[in-house]
C-alpha cells in the first residue's frame, strides 16, 4: 500500500512531464494513453506491453503517445488516466488486471474516450478488453524443455497459483512429457509476482532439486534467468520475447505476448470512428502470442519440434483434450471432452508428471 | 531429506540470512544507544537502489557495496538529526524514514531497472567439484563470508570496548552517561550511522548479490523481520547469527521443500516465515523486559 502511494505519485508527476507542450501546428492524429503497473524496463510484462504500443505508434503516423509507469492498481490509476484524458487521449490501454474497474469507471464518464483493458471481461459501448491466450502456447515451450534437458527435471517457478497459471504449468508438462516421457515439472510458488529474492532462492532451490531447466510465470522473468545461469542451468522465459540477452548461453527459447498489431488496428478504428469493443483472446499463430528465438545452445532438430508444435497449436491444437489425468491418478477431463476458454481459469490441479500442490 | 536438499537449505538459509544479519546487527547498535529506527526498511532498500545504481554505472560490484553503506549511513543521518538533535517521536521519525526510503529509492533505481550488472563474484572454497554439494555448501560472496567476522566485532566493540560501555550506558540512562562526562547525542549519532553503514549493505546484498535486480520495494518487509530479530536476540549481536539463520532458513526451507514435492499447500508454506515471527515475539516476549536497554524509544531532554 505505502509502496503504491508513492508510485502513484511517482506516475502523476511523470505523466504531467511526458505530456509536456504541444506545439499548435503538429497536432497528433490520435493521442492514445497508456498505463503501467511497473516499469517497462522489467523485461517482463510490462516491456511487451510497451513493445506493442511504440508497434502501434510506428504504425500511424502523428500518433502521441502518453506513457505512465508503477501505476498501481487504485484508484490513483483513475486519477492518473483522467489527466491523459484532460490531456487529449482519445484511446487509453489500461493494461494491468487491476486496472479494470477505474478505466470502466472513466469509460461511464467519458463517452467519447475508448478503452482497452488487458485480461478481464468488462464491456461498453466504448470499453474492450484483451489478452493472449497463454495455456496452449505454453505447449511449445514444454516441447524444447523435454528435448533439452538431460536430468528430466524441470524447474517452473509460480509467483501466485490461480488458475490461468496452473493451467500453463500443466500445458508446459504436457508439451515435455509429448517428446521426453520421463520428464518431470517440479513447481514452486513464491506467493506473489515480483518478490525478487524468493524468485532467486526459489529458482536455487529447483536446482538442487536437480532442475537442469527452469521457467516461470512472473511478473519479470530477470532474476530467475539470471540465478539460473549462475548455476549453469537453462532458462524458457515468459512475458517479453526479449528476455534472452539476460544470459545468452544459457537461454532456450521463450514465449511472449505481441499486442503490437491488435494495439495498430483499434487505434486505426478509433481514428476511423469504428471501435467495436470485443473481449479479443488470441494465443499462437492469432497474432497476441509469440514464440521468442532461440537461443545459441537449441540445435537444429529441437528448433523444428518446438516450431511445428507452435504451429499445431497455432492451426487449433489444444492440450486440454480428455483423457487428461492429473498428479494423484484422477481423471479431470474424460475422454471426448476438451478445455478451453474460460475454464483455463479453473485449474487447481496439476497434470500427470508435476510435482507439487495446487491448492 | 536428500542431501541436496539439505545443502540447499543450509546455503539458502546462509544467503538470505546474510542481508537479514547485518540489517540486524545495526539496529542493534542504534537500539543500544536508546534509538528504535523503524525506518530500517527504507534504509535497506537506500542501500539496495543506491548499491545496484553505482554497480550498473561503475562495472564494480565493491564500489556498489561501498556506495550503499555511504548511503544508509547519510539516510540515517537524517534520522539522528531529526531524533537526536530535534528530539522528535522515534516511531513516528522512523516510520517516516521508512516512506522516505521508499520513494527515494525508488527515484535512484528508476532509470536503473532493467540495467545487466555483475554482482558479487562467488568465491568457491578451492577444490570442491562444481555442482556438487560441497561447492553449493561452500560458495557465496564476499558479504557473505564477511557477516560472522562483522557480528563479532560489533558483539566486541558493545561489549569489550570503552566505547561500547559509554553507548550501553547511553541506552540503559543518558542522564547517568551524561553525568559521567559522556555525551548522549554524539554517541547515539555514532551509533546511528554505524547502524546506516549496515543496513546500507544489507540491502545492497539482495541487490548485487542475491538477485542482481533492482525492484521497487524489494526488500519485501525484511527490515521489519531484522527488528523483530533485534528482541529475538536479546540485543546480542552473537544471538542475531542465530535468528538470522533462522529466519533466512524459514524462507529458504519452505521453498525447497516445495521443490523437493512435499505433500502441503503453497499457501501455508510461504506463510511460515511471518509465523515463525509471531511465534518468536509469543515465546520470547517476557524476556525482553529484562534485556531491552532501559532508556530505549525516550527522547533525552538533558539533565535539570
Amino acid at each position: 500500500m505505502r509502496r503504491s502511494i508513492i508510485a502513484a505519485a511517482c506516475a502523476a508527476i511523470l505523466a504531467v512531464f511526458a505530456a509536456g507542450p504541444v506545439a499548435a501546428q503538429d497536432k497528433p492524429s490520435l493521442t492514445v494513453g497508456a498505463i503501467y503497473v511497473g516499469s517497462v524496463n522489467d523485461y517482463g510484462y510490462n516491456r511487451a506491453m510497451k513493445d506493442g504500443l511504440e508497434e502501434m505508434k510506428r504504425n500511424i503516423p502523428g500518433l502521441k503517445l502518453i506513457e505512465a509507469e508503477n501505476v498501481p492498481e487504485s484508484a490513483e490509476s483513475e486519477r492518473v488516466m483522467e489527466g491523459m484524458i484532460q490531456q487529449g487521449a482519445k484511446l487509453i490501454f489500461a493494461t494491468s488486471f487491476g486496472h479494470q474497474q477505474f478505466a470502466f469507471n472513466l469509460a461511464k464518464a467519458h463517452p467519447d474516450v475508448y478503452f482497452e483493458h488487458a485480461g478481464g471481461w468488462m464491456q461498453a459501448p466504448n470499453f474492450g478488453n484483451f489478452f493472449g491466450a497463454t495455456q496452449a502456447a505454453w505447449y511449445p515451450m514444454g516441447v524444447a524443455a523435454g528435448k533439452m534437458t538431460k536430468s528430466n527435471t524441470l524447474g517452473f517457478v509460480v509467483g501466485v497459483p490461480i488458475g490461468y497459471a496452473i493451467g500453463n504449468v500443466n500445458a508446459f508438462e504436457m508439451g515435455a512429457r509429448s517428446v521426453n516421457p520421463a520428464a518431470q515439472t517440479r513447481v514452486v510458488v513464491t506467493g506473489g509476482w515480483s518478490d525478487k529474492a524468493k524468485e532467486a532462492a526459489a529458482a536455487n532451490a529447483l536446482i538442487d532439486q536437480g532442475a537442469d531447466i527452469v521457467t516461470m510465470h512472473v511478473d519479470s522473468p530477470a532474476t530467475i534467468i539470471q540465478a539460473a545461469a549462475s548455476r549453469n542451468a537453462y532458462a524458457i522465459g515468459f512475458q517479453s520475447i526479449e528476455a534472452a540477452q539476460l544470459a545468452p548461453k544459457f537461454w532456450i527459447t521463450g514465449l511472449g505476448f505481441t499486442w503490437g498489431p491488435f494495439m495498430t488496428e483499434t487505434a486505426k478504428s478509433v481514428m476511423a470512428g469504428t471501435f467495436k469493443p470485443a473481449m479479443v483472446r488470441q494465443g499462437l499463430g492469432q497474432g497476441m502470442m509469440a514464440v521468442a528465438p532461440f537461443g545459441e545452445a537449441v540445435p537444429a532438430d529441437v528448433r523444428t519440434l518446438v516450431t511445428a508444435a507452435a504451429d499445431r497449436v497455432g492451426q487449433g491444437f489444444n492440450p486440454f483434450t480428455g483423457p487428461v489425468t492429473d498428479n494423484t491418478g484422477v481423471v479431470r477431463i474424460p475422454a471426448g471432452q476438451a478445455w478451453g476458454g474460460e475454464q483455463m481459469g479453473n485449474f487447481d490441479w496439476y497434470v500427470e508428471g508435476v510435482i507439487g500442490k495446487a491448492k | 531429506m536428500n542431501p541436496a536438499l539439505i545443502a540447499g537449505i543450509v546455503a539458502g538459509a546462509v544467503m538470505s540470512g546474510t542481508s537479514l544479519l547485518y540489517a540486524t546487527l545495526g539496529e542493534i547498535v542504534g537500539e543500544r544507544a536508546g534509538i528504535v529506527n523503524l525506518g530500517l526498511e527504507g534504509i535497506m532498500l537506500i542501500g539496495a537502489a543506491s548499491g545496484f545504481a553505482v554497480t550498473a554505472l561503475s562495472g564494480s560490484p565493491y564500489l556498489g557495496v561501498a556506495a550503499a553503506a555511504i548511503a544508509g549511513a547519510a539516510a540515517n543521518l537524517i534520522f539522528a538529526y531529526v531524533v537526536v538533535s530535534r528530539r522528535a517521536n522515534q516511531l513516528a521519525a522512523g516510520l517516516s524514514l521508512m516512506f522516505f526510503g521508499i520513494g527515494l529509492s525508488a527515484l535512484i533505481g528508476r532509470p536503473f531497472v532493467g540495467a545487466l550488472i555483475s554482482g558479487l563474484p562467488r568465491l568457491a572454497v578451492p577444490g570442491l567439484a562444481p555442482g556438487g554439494i560441497g561447492a553449493r555448501l561452500l560458495s557465496y560472496d564476499s558479504l557473505v563470508y564477511l557477516a560472522l567476522p562483522t557480528a563479532l566485532l560489533t558483539w566486541w566493540l558493545i561489549f569489550r570496548t570503552r566505547w561500547g560501555l559509554s553507548l550501553r550506558t547511553v541506552g540503559e540512562s543518558p542522564a547517568a552517561a551524561f553525568a559521567a562526562g559522556v555525551r548522549p547525542e554524539l554517541v547515539q549519532y555514532q551509533a546511528l550511522t554505524f547502524a546506516g553503514v549496515l543496513g546500507g549493505i544489507a540491502g545492497a546484498h539482495m541487490s548485487v548479490a542475491l538477485t542482481l535486480t533492482w525492484a521497487e520495494g524489494m526488500t519485501a518487509g525484511r527490515g521489519f523481520i531484522a527488528i523483530a530479530l533485534v528482541i529475538f536476540a536479546k540485543w546480542n549481536p552473537l544471538w542475531a547469527i542465530a535468528g538470522a539463520l533462522l529466519f533466512g532458513g524459514a524462507e529458504g526451507l519452505q521453498l525447497q521443500l516445495q521443490a523437493a514435492g512435499a505433500d502441503v499447500s503453497p499457501f501455508i508454506m510461504n506463510m511460515t516465515p511471518y509465523l515463525l515471527t509471531l511465534l518468536v515475539l509469543i515465546l520470547w516476549g517476557w524476556r525482553r523486559q529484562s534485556a531491552a536497554p532501559a532508556a530505549l524509544g525516550r527522547t533525552f531532554v538533558g539533565v535539570e
